[in-house]
């Protein structure tokens, strides 16, 4: 598009692609976008499962596991592990999701070898762990869990996902309790259950060829169990929500709310991410940012977005109103009636797309940064979506 | 270490605006920062949350921009913008397709020049502001006990201890008139820093800066007059008892040298001192306080690239069981320790490498360029303090960095140790 704003012509778009190659190592298929610019290499990996494997009674075990991964490897002690990653300048974090396990490390391309070779970020080395060690890192989530419930958004967020799904996975959320009685035994199970070399996803950008990830895939996972983890669990339908308060008053003197609704398959999602992008995504341009925030002071922050649950959408928003009894509920709901009346985006409306559309390159053109738009686009759409106009090349 | 971390380059045009740009041409991506070497810092006395306030209404219309279509126009054109206040900078920023940042340089010269602020508009967005403070601190245990603690130690009226959204009152006294002062009176082009990252040439830049940010008039620059601190903290112990906490937490909190004021040659050492004290695992507290289960956290952090007094704070999260005393006494056997025996070699070498050993991310993307080059210009550091500060770091000693703790641990002057605990 060209023309003239403020004076100013504005010439025809550059356009950019993101050229993705297609990297197998046993199996296992990898997304790498190869970058020379920087001596950089970031990676990214995760198998479904998470959260929602976790027993009854034992909610957070896959977090307290991915933290324990996060201490330490092998025979060195937590602090040796840290010290000797950030000797290095290598970032290395796992986590766990209500339906997935992640893991993900970047690093200068020299501190490759030593990131993946003398100390690997490897996830097999549970046997290593120590009552100590583990009981530490549970101290750390029971305070996380009851620090979540000191503010209106963290009540707000339990409660979101608690009374649509009663008993089921993403309804089960870990509490001080469940977290407490989770023993080693039960973290090394719940690993050994979850970390397969079936159903890996794998994904790679920066300064490095498809030779040199092969080599990393094979440290990273030669020696995993064959096959996949626990079948997921299908997502329960999502219960209607009411505009309830979560919090029980007290010094809870700003309730947030969450409205949500369940959305469409993953992979189908069509016009909705532009739709709720012009209701209430994206900075400050929303329809319900204006008529909200702008036009009535009735908050600070209001939006929504799309959120993946078992490769189903769930759109969900958040608002943080000043009381219960709060009169912007009314104004809400009435912007979703509209948006929801008006059906697909109107054809001027679709001059905003390019920032929801290609958000990866262009709102964040890191090594980090790939790994993760691939992550978020797995299982929703084929490399070549990301690719753009450039055809994905297998390796 | 020795190379410039950013290669940036850097003129000055006629009004006085200082323009850096930052090459990177990973993707056709720019970044346009607008830094305004005034932040909540220059609030005037008994009108805290003026430049906060500021920030919010300069996106309500400027001579030739209307109300909301700057926003309108990024999102449109498939970028981001906002912007924040810190105690020294009001900064406003756009990431756009590389060929609209001559659009953004027009929009953001054309509020530089003359914001409207509109009445109309200025209740409705003082109660966002409001909400603002609601939200993020009001109901928030450990913002409200921040808050506090601040005022404990630098007294509620100092630039240090007010808020930086500003005190409820005095939020809701500020008035239009308020807003167009501060405005005229810093928002000039010899006040502030336009720094461009990514995929654009320097003529290109020096072209557009000179027909948009150009025409712009020269205005007196307002000095920069932050008190010293106060000879003691108002109040040296605080404890705040609230019924939403259900963790404990400790903070304690000393007054220091920063980058420029006090002995500003310890500012560099000081990181090298927080790093060692509590800069995360192998750290002296986290070793004594969370290995040794007393703690499930405990750290140490420096506040030293500021304009005027710096700080140096160590905190920690009791586990349960964990005596207040005994935390506390641990604490202060460290600190104790860190004054009787100082900084070991080893530790200082430790400490430089793993601050400085991920400097090359910071070329991993488009942000850091002009928040740390912005930061440190907006405070007066010349930018080869930002192009070589991992060759800085490697020239600090471990007897540089024992003389800074002695000199923060030691010396008299504005100290304060605070619990927040559930009712």
């Amino acid at each position: 598009m060209s023309g003239t704003l403020f004076g100013v012509t504005l010439p025809v778009r550059r356009g950019f692609s993101v050229p993705i190659q297609l990297v197998e190592w046993n199996g296992i298929t990898a997304w790498l976008v190869e970058d020379r610019n920087l001596p950089v290499v970031s990676l990214a990996w995760a198998w479904g499962g998470g959260a929602a494997l976790d027993p009854e009674g034992r909610e957070g075990r896959a977090g307290m596991a991915a933290a324990l991964l996060s201490e330490g490897a092998g025979d060195l002690r937590a602090n040796a592990f840290s010290d000797s990653l950030r000797d290095a300048g290598i970032g290395l974090g796992f986590g766990a999701g209500r339906d997935g396990f992640e893991g993900s490390f970047r690093s200068a391309v020299d501190a490759l070898p030593e990131a993946l070779a003398p100390r690997p970020p490897r996830h097999d080395r549970a046997a290593s762990w120590t009552p100590m060690r583990s009981d530490r890192v549970k101290a750390r989530a029971v305070r996380g869990a009851r620090q979540a419930q000191e503010t209106p958004p963290g009540l707000a967020r339990q409660a979101f996902w608690e009374r649509p799904f009663p008993g089921h996975p993403p309804g089960r959320l870990a509490t001080p309790e469940s977290l407490a009685a989770v023993t080693v035994e039960e973290l090394r199970a719940g690993l050994a259950e979850q970390l397969r070399q079936g159903g890996v996803m794998l994904t790679a950008a920066g300064d490095i060829d498809p030779a040199g990830l092969r080599a990393a895939m094979a440290q990273l996972f030669e020696g995993l169990p064959a096959g996949r983890a626990a079948r997921r669990a299908a997502a329960a339908r999502h219960g209607p929500l009411r505009h309830r308060p979560a919090g029980k008053g007290g010094r809870a003197v700003h309730p947030a709310l969450r409205p949500g609704r369940p959305g469409a398959r993953g992979c189908r999602l069509g016009s909705l991410p532009g739709r709720l992008r012009i209701l209430a995504g994206g900075g400050f341009t929303s329809r319900l940012t204006k008529t909200v925030r702008e036009e009535r002071g009735l908050t600070y922050g209001i939006g929504a977005g799309l959120d993946l649950l078992f490769g189903r959408a769930i759109v969900a928003g958040h608002v943080r109103p000043t009381t219960p009894r709060w009169r912007g509920v009314a104004l809400v709901r009435e912007g979703w009636a509209s948006m929801a009346a008006e059906g697909r985006p109107r054809p001027r409306w679709r001059r905003r797309w390019p920032s929801w559309a290609a958000p990866c390159p262009c709102s964040s053109p890191t090594a980090a940064a790939p790994p993760r738009c691939c992550w978020a686009a797995a299982g929703r759409a084929r490399a070549e979506w990301l690719a753009g106009a450039a055809t994905a090349s297998r390796r | 270490v020795d190379r410039p971390l950013f290669g940036a380059v850097s003129w000055t045009l006629g009004n006085g605006l200082r323009v850096v740009l930052a090459e990177n041409k990973r993707a056709p991506v720019a970044a346009h920062y607008l830094y305004v070497s005034a932040g909540a810092g220059e609030d005037p006395a008994g009108k805290s949350g003026v430049a906060h306030f500021l920030e919010h209404m300069m996106f309500k219309g400027s001579p030739n921009v209307p109300s909301g279509a700057f926003s309108r126009t990024v999102s449109g054109e498939g970028g981001q913008d906002n912007a924040f206040t810190s105690r020294d900078v009001t900064a406003y920023f756009q990431i756009v397709e590389a060929t609209r940042l001559p659009l953004m340089m027009r929009m953001e010269a054309d509020r530089l020049g003359g914001a409207i602020i509109p009445q109309a508009e200025f209740d409705p967005e003082r109660n966002v502001v409001l909400e603002e403070r609601r939200s993020r601190t009001d109901s928030v245990p450990q913002g409200r006990f921040r808050e506090a603690f601040d005022a404990a130690m630098w007294g509620p009226q100092h630039w240090r201890g007010r808020p930086l959204i500003g005190w409820e009152p005095e939020i809701r006294a500020i008035t239009r008139d308020d807003l167009a002062a501060f405005h005229a009176a810093h928002y000039t082009p010899a006040n502030c820093v336009l720094i461009v990252a990514g995929d654009v040439r320097e003529a290109d830049l020096r072209r557009w800066a000179d027909e948009f940010y150009g025409p712009v008039p020269r205005r007196p620059v307002s000095p920069r007059n932050r008190p010293n601190p106060p000879a003691a903290a108002p109040e040296a112990r605080l404890v705040r008892r609230d019924p939403a906490v259900r963790e404990a937490s400790f903070l304690r909190s000393f007054a220091a040298p920063s980058a420029t004021w006090g002995t500003t040659a310890m500012a560099d050492p000081l990181e090298v001192v927080a790093h060692v004290l509590g800069g995360g695992p192998g750290s002296r507290l986290h070793a004594a306080l969370v290995e040794s289960g007393l703690a499930t956290g405990a750290g140490a952090s420096y506040d030293g690239d500021t304009l005027g007094v710096g700080s140096l704070t160590v905190f920690a999260t009791p586990r349960p069981g964990t005596t207040q005393e005994q935390i506390e006494q641990v604490m202060a056997a460290q600190l104790a320790r860190l004054l009787q025996e100082g900084v070991s070699e080893a530790e200082t070498r430790r400490a430089v490498r793993q601050q400085t050993v991920g400097a090359l991310l910071a070329l991993d993307g488009l942000g850091a360029a002009p928040r740390m080059i912005g930061g440190s210009l907006a405070i007066g550091l010349p930018l080869e303090d930002v192009e070589h500060w991992p060759a800085r770091m490697a020239a600090v000693t471990a007897a540089q960095a024992t003389e800074a703790a002695r000199h923060v641990l030691a010396a008299p002057g504005p100290a304060t140790a605070g619990w927040l605990l559930p009712a």
